[in-house]
C-alpha cells in the first residue's frame, strides 16, 4: 500500500496522475491529478460535463484512460483491472436493478460475487436489507419499486460487501430528503465502522459538505480546487461550498 | 372522444421514422427481402428445372421386336437415352453415375408381342432418389408424361409402369419416386422452418438481453463486478440458447403434429416406411445434425450480441438484429424446396458462405448418409463462430461494450455524443 508522502500513517486509496480521456475529438479529462486517502470520504464535484462520471468510470475499470495513470490501492486500473474489481463496488448515477428479480434475489445475486459462504451471504443480504430499509417489499420484483426504492436497494448493494473502495456516482440521486439523510448516515457509518473508502460525486453541495472530508472541484476535465470543505470556504471567502463552486467556475 | 389522437400519432410517426435503425429494419429490409427472395427462388427453380429436363435415361432392352425400338425412339425425341446391355437391374445401377443418368427403364422381352396384341405390358421404371427436394421428381415426371403420350398414340394403358426407386445404390421395388419425394419434402420443410423460428427468436432474445442491461442501466454495474467478462458473454449466450431451445422443442412438437396430418395426404394413403428404406438419419447423422445446429445457433447468438452492443436500447437492438434475417430466410426458403447441388455454382458458393445454410444442408446430407458434407459444414460454421465469439469477447473485454454506437451519418441529426454522457 502506498504511503502518503509527508503524512505518516496515511495510505492512498486512489491516486490519479495526469489522467487524460478523449472521446472522439472531445477531451473529457484533461490531465487529472488527485489522491484519495484510505478510509476517507472524497467528493468530486463539478458542473454537468465536467468529467466527474468519466473519472469515476475510470476508477471503476469501466473506461480506460487515454493517457496518464490511475491506481486503486496501488493496483493499476488498466493492468490489474480484475484485481481492482475485487476490492471496489461501483454505483452508477443512473443504475437500475433487474426488473424481473425480486429485491432479495438481486441482493443475493450480487452477494454471490463476493462470497461463496452461505452464512456470509445471508449476513450480507441481511445487512443490505437493513441499509435499504425496504422490509417486506424486498420480496417484490424490482419493476414494482419506485425510483427511490431502487436507489436505496442499489446503495445497499454497493455497501453490503464492505468493499475497500466504494465509488458512488450521485448516491442520493432520486431520493427524498429523509431517505437522502438516511443514506448519508449509512455511508458515514460504514466508513467509520468498516474502514470503507468512498469516492463520490454529487451536485448537492449540502450533501458534499456534510459527508466529504475532502473535495476536488472539477471543471472541463481539470481539478480547479481541492481541499477540505472548511478550508475551501475560507480560501474563497464563501459561506458555503455552493459559493466556492460558483466562484471557481466563474459564475460569481 | 379521440381528442389529441392526431397530434400524438404525428409525434409517434416522427419518433419512429427518424430512427434510422427502424427505418432500415422495418421498411427497407422487408421491401428488399421479398423481391430478393423471389428472384433467388425463381432463378433456382428455373435452373433446377432446366437441369432436370436434360435427364439421361438408361434403357435395358430385353425385347427383340420392332415396338421396343419404336418406343425407345419415341423416348429419344424428348430425352437422352443410352442403351445398356447388362443381365440384371443391379448391374445397371453402377452405370447411372457413369452416364450421369437418373432413371433406368427395363423393357421386358414380351414388350413387342404385347404392344402388337394391344395387351398390357409391365415396364420397369427405376428412379434414383437423391433427396433433392422439389425438383427430384421432374425427370421422372417427364418419363411418365412420355409414357402416357405413347399409350394415347398406341393403345390405352398398353404400357403399365412398374415403379421402383434406387436409394443409396440399392433397388427398392414397389415404391414410387413421387410418393417418396412428397414424403421427404414434408419432412424437409420442418427443419428450415424450425431453424428460421429458432434463429430469429434466439437472436432477438440475445440482442434484447444485452440491450436490456443497457436500457435498465444494469450493464455498468455488472461490468465492475469481480467476474470474468467472458463469463458474462457466455452467460448471456447460454441463457438465450436454453430459452430458444425450449421454444424450439415446443415448435417442433407442434410442427411434427402438423406434418403428421399433412404427410397422410402427401403419401396418398400409401404406407411407406422411411426407416426401412434407410431414409432416416443414423445415430451419427443425428449427432452431426445436432452439432451443426448448435454451432450455428451459437454463431447467430454471438452475432446478435455483437450487434446489440451497438444499440442504445431494446428497440434499436431488435432493429439491428433484423438486418441479419435476410441471411436466415434466403437459405431456409431456397433449401426447403431445392437441392443445393441442382443450383448454379455462384449460388452454391453464396449459400455455403452463409453459416445458417449448413444445418439444412446437413439434414439432407445425413439422411442420404453423406457425413462428409455435414462434417465440413460443422468445421466451417465452427470457424465462423470462433471468429464471431472472439470479436464478441473482445467487445466485452473493452470499454466498447459501453461506448460503441452505430452511427448513420447524415441520417441522424443531433445524435448524442459521448461528452453528453461524461458527467
Amino acid at each position: 500500500m502506498l504511503r502518503l508522502s509527508g503524512v505518516s500513517g496515511l495510505s492512498i486509496a486512489v491516486e490519479a496522475r495526469s489522467v487524460v480521456k478523449v472521446f472522439a475529438n472531445i477531451r473529457a479529462l484533461d490531465g487529472l491529478d488527485f489522491s484519495v486517502h484510505a478510509g476517507e470520504i472524497f467528493g468530486l464535484i463539478g458542473p454537468n460535463g465536467a468529467g466527474k462520471t468519466t473519472a469515476l468510470r475510470i476508477i471503476s475499470t469501466l473506461l480506460l484512460p487515454t493517457s496518464g495513470n490511475l491506481r486503486v490501492f496501488d493496483l493499476d486500473v488498466v493492468q490489474k483491472a480484475a484485481e481492482v474489481r475485487k476490492i471496489i463496488t461501483y454505483l452508477p448515477e443512473e443504475a437500475g436493478a433487474y426488473p424481473n428479480l425480486s429485491g432479495r434475489e438481486y441482493l443475493e445475486f450480487m452477494a454471490k460475487f463476493t462470497t461463496k459462504n452461505k452464512d456470509e451471504l445471508r449476513e450480507m443480504v441481511k445487512e443490505a436489507a437493513e441499509i435499504c430499509g425496504l422490509g417486506e417489499r424486498l420480496k417484490d420484483r424490482a419493476k414494482t419499486f419506485s425510483k427511490g426504492m431502487k436507489r436505496r436497494l442499489l446503495v445497499a448493494r454497493a455497501l453490503m460487501s464492505k468493499p475497500k473502495l466504494a465509488v458512488l456516482d450521485e448516491p442520493t440521486s432520486g431520493l427524498d430528503v429523509l431517505h437522502s439523510y438516511h443514506v448519508r448516515e449509512i455511508i458515514k457509518r460504514y466508513v467509520q465502522e468498516h474502514g470503507v473508502t468512498v469516492v463520490l460525486s454529487s451536485h448537492n453541495m449540502l450533501e458534499v459538505e456534510h459527508l466529504c472530508e475532502r473535495v476536488s472541484l472539477l471543471n472541463r476535465g481539470k481539478i480547479v480546487a481541492e481541499g477540505e470543505p472548511k478550508q475551501l470556504k475560507e480560501k474563497f471567502g464563501s459561506a458555503n461550498l455552493e459559493e466556492v463552486f460558483a466562484k471557481v467556475v466563474g459564475f460569481a | 372522444m379521440l381528442k389529441g389522437f392526431g397530434n400524438f400519432l404525428i409525434k409517434e410517426l416522427k419518433e419512429l421514422m427518424r430512427d434510422p435503425k427502424i427505418l432500415i429494419g422495418m421498411i427497407i429490409i422487408p421491401v428488399l427481402m421479398f423481391p430478393i427472395l423471389g428472384a433467388v427462388m425463381s432463378f433456382s427453380m428455373q435452373s433446377a428445372q432446366e437441369s432436370a429436363s436434360k435427364t439421361t435415361v438408361l434403357i435395358l432392352n430385353r425385347d427383340n421386336g420392332e415396338d421396343s425400338v419404336q418406343f425407345i425412339a419415341f423416348l429419344n425425341s424428348s430425352l437422352k437415352t443410352i442403351l445398356v446391355s447388362v443381365s440384371t437391374i443391379d448391374d445397371a445401377v453402377p452405370l447411372l453415375s457413369k452416364y450421369n443418368a437418373t432413371e433406368i427403364i427395363e423393357i421386358p422381352s414380351d414388350f413387342s408381342q404385347n404392344v402388337t396384341a394391344r395387351t398390357p405390358v409391365y415396364v420397369g421404371f427405376y428412379s434414383v432418389f437423391s433427396g433433392a427436394g422439389l425438383v427430384e421428381g421432374i425427370g421422372s415426371s417427364i418419363v411418365d408424361t412420355l409414357v402416357q403420350r405413347f399409350n394415347r398414340d398406341v393403345a390405352p394403358d398398353v404400357i403399365v409402369p412398374r415403379q421402383s426407386v434406387i436409394i443409396k445404390g440399392k433397388v427398392v421395388d414397389g415404391v414410387s419416386l413421387q410418393v417418396l419425394s412428397s414424403l421427404m419434402i414434408s419432412q424437409a420443410i420442418a427443419l428450415p422452418i424450425t431453424m428460421m423460428i429458432l434463429l430469429t427468436y434466439s437472436m432477438q432474445i440475445a440482442a434484447t438481453s444485452v440491450a436490456m442491461e443497457k436500457e435498465e442501466k444494469t450493464l455498468e454495474t455488472v461490468l465492475t463486478l469481480p467476474m470474468d467478462r467472458f463469463a458474462i458473454l457466455m452467460g448471456k449466450l447460454s441463457g438465450s440458447i436454453i430459452v430458444a431451445g425450449v421454444s424450439a422443442v415446443a415448435y417442433m412438437f407442434g410442427f411434427n403434429y402438423y406434418l403428421g396430418s399433412v404427410s397422410g395426404f402427401a403419401s396418398g394413403g400409401s404406407s411407406v416406411d422411411l426407416a426401412s428404406l434407410g431414409l432416416v438419419p443414423s445415430f451419427l447423422g443425428y449427432l452431426l445434425l445436432g452439432v451443426s445446429l448448435f454451432v450455428t445457433l451459437l454463431s447467430a447468438l454471438a452475432l446478435a450480441v455483437i450487434l446489440s452492443a451497438f444499440a442504445e436500447n431494446v428497440r434499436s437492438a431488435q432493429s439491428l438484429v433484423s438486418y441479419v434475417y435476410l441471411l436466415v430466410f434466403i437459405p431456409s426458403f431456397v433449401l426447403m424446396y431445392l437441392d443445393i447441388n441442382a443450383l448454379p455454382v455462384w449460388l452454391r458458393v453464396v449459400l455455403y458462405a452463409i453459416p445458417y445454410s449448413h444445418p439444412i444442408i446437413a439434414s439432407k446430407a445425413v439422411t442420404m448418409g453423406d457425413y462428409l458434407t455435414a462434417g465440413l459444414g460443422i468445421v466451417y460454421v465452427t470457424a465462423f463462430t470462433l471468429i464471431i465469439m472472439y470479436v464478441a469477447s473482445r467487445l466485452f473485454a473493452t470499454e466498447k461494450i459501453l461506448t460503441a454506437k452505430l452511427r448513420f451519418r447524415g441520417l441522424r441529426k443531433g445524435s448524442k455524443t459521448p461528452v453528453e454522457e461524461m458527467g
